[in-house]
């Protein structure tokens, strides 16, 4: 019959049985916060490769749209420019295309290029120059999101 | 030690204002002075005393935290915390504001001509260093915008003889600038300072370059040539520079500025904790590893951080100074007796 100890049983065997019973339930809490950590753990990896993800697309979407800004100012002023004559005119010719080259140099789609941001701040440096010449006031606000082209 | 810095004379020059920059004219005859009070006030002697000859008022919206004298000294410069840098055009005692270059997107920190009068630096809080150009009919250009600090940048200043620019900045580092092409670029980058910083100065030849900091130290700093003798590594032809001297253990607080005097190569230092050092090189001290000894220390100089010192280009000895307790002070400074 199960459940009943034979006459010949050793009593160890039933402790044994008794400890693991009693183990379970006082390294249940244990046990729980560890299966709960791996749970978790693993939900928040793949929640975290989503969110990065978003970062990343938002990210990039914001300096593809600054860099596109950019090229097209530059490829709007190289056709103004073209009837210009004078040294002048000669001095900001040379700025639109140094900008223009800048810009087709720039890669797009590798956000490990390693001189990514040096690259992004001579783009930078290089249009507020262009502005300076050209006597035009960026506008430098920042806007969260929204499809309003404003940086 | 003793009485060798000696105060000639204190003049109230911003009231109820800091002053925060002095710059004296290529001929050492006027001193420009700039404050909180937006003002600059163009000083020069009567007699024995210190007078103020012109106030530039209607420029600035804001603090004036520079000023510069052209090299030809027709024209002065003003960096502004309000993004501005005014032109002014001397015509005998009067100013006028001639230009204003605008492009900073705030505070702009410093301004500097470079030895050939056709070239001019701005820097700004907007971490940019910008180089203008100037053409015979007055109008300046943007030359090139520079990126290259990661924040603040607190001083420019020109090469005595090259066309060579230096920047210090927030983000401790020095960054050296030149041409190459059609464009600027920057072509070294001076680390060591644990801190801020905030002012530099080239020694007479141009071969060395001070630095002071918020870390309470002066790094001297030299220029080695590719193929030179010490064998200093260059990368390609660009020259390198080394630190070759740290003078540390001198001062209590920020030193704000270090002015490298162009007649006798003494070293001037303006402190937060009120006081100016003077210091010079030692004779035959070895010209790779130069050692300077502190050879004026005058506590209180004034009654608040000095903010400026200024060796008169002219008259041997001759320095002025400035506060955050609006005052600028003259004195007169000899090699100590017996050293």
């Amino acid at each position: 019959m199960r459940g009943v100890r034979g006459p010949g049983e050793k009593r160890a065997a039933a402790t044994v049985v008794e400890q693991d019973m009693f183990d379970a339930v006082v390294m249940a809490d244990e046990r729980f916060h560890g299966e709960g950590y791996q749970e978790g753990y693993e939900e928040g990896s793949s929640l975290g490769i989503v969110e990065g993800r978003q970062y990343g697309t938002l990210h990039g979407a914001k300096i593809g749209s600054e860099i596109g800004c950019y090229r097209g100012f530059a490829l709007a002023w190289k056709c103004l420019l073209h009837s210009g004559t004078g040294e002048k005119d000669s001095r900001k010719m040379k700025v639109v295309e140094a900008l223009i080259t800048l810009l087709q140099h720039f890669p797009y789609d590798d956000p490990t290029y390693e001189r990514l941001h040096e690259d992004l701040d001579r783009i930078r440096g290089k249009f507020r120059q262009l502005c300076s010449l050209l006597n035009v006031q960026p506008d430098f606000r920042v806007t969260a999101g929204g499809s309003r082209l404003a940086f | 030690m003793k009485d060798s810095l000696v105060l000639r004379s204190r003049v109230p020059a911003h009231p109820d204002s800091r002053c925060w920059f002095l710059a004296w004219n290529p001929t050492g005859t006027l001193l420009a002075s700039c404050g909180g009070d937006r003002k600059i006030r163009i000083w020069g002697t009567e007699g024995n005393s210190w007078v103020c000859k012109s106030v530039l008022s209607e420029g600035h919206q804001r603090t004036v935290r520079k000023v510069a004298w052209s090299p030809c000294g027709n024209y002065l410069a003003s960096a502004s915390f309000d993004a501005v840098t005014c032109i002014w055009k001397k015509n005998q005692d009067d100013f006028e504001c001639v230009t204003t270059l605008e492009g900073h997107e705030n505070e702009v920190k410093s301004v500097a001509w470079a030895p050939s009068g056709n070239l001019l630096a701005t820097c700004s809080r907007d971490k940019s260093v910008w180089v203008w150009e100037v053409d015979e009919e007055d109008e300046y250009e943007c030359v090139s915008v520079l990126n290259s600090h990661t924040q603040d940048v607190k001083h420019v200043v020109w090469h005595p003889t090259q066309e060579l620019l230096a920047s210090a900045s927030y983000d401790d580092t020095v960054k050296l600038y030149q041409e190459e092409g059609d464009d600027w670029v920057c072509c070294a980058t001076l680390e060591g300072h644990e801190s801020t910083v905030w002012s530099l100065a080239f020694d007479p030849s141009g071969q060395r370059l001070a630095s002071c900091s918020d870390d309470r130290t002066v790094r001297i700093w030299r220029q080695y040539l590719p193929g030179n003798e010490q064998g200093v590594a260059c990368s390609g032809s660009d020259p390198s520079w080394k630190c070759i001297c740290t003078l540390s253990g001198f001062h209590t607080r920020t030193i704000y500025d270090v002015a490298w005097c162009q007649l006798t190569g003494a070293l001037a230092t303006a402190c937060g904790d009120d006081a100016i050092r003077v210091f010079e090189e030692d004779p035959g001290s070895d010209p790779q590893q130069p050692t300077f000894s502190l050879t004026a220390h005058m506590r209180q100089a004034h009654s608040q951080d000095v903010n400026c010192v200024a060796w008169n280009p002219k008259e041997p000895g001759l320095l002025a100074s400035c506060s955050d307790d609006g005052e600028v002070a003259f004195w007169e400074y000899h090699h100590p007796a017996g050293l």
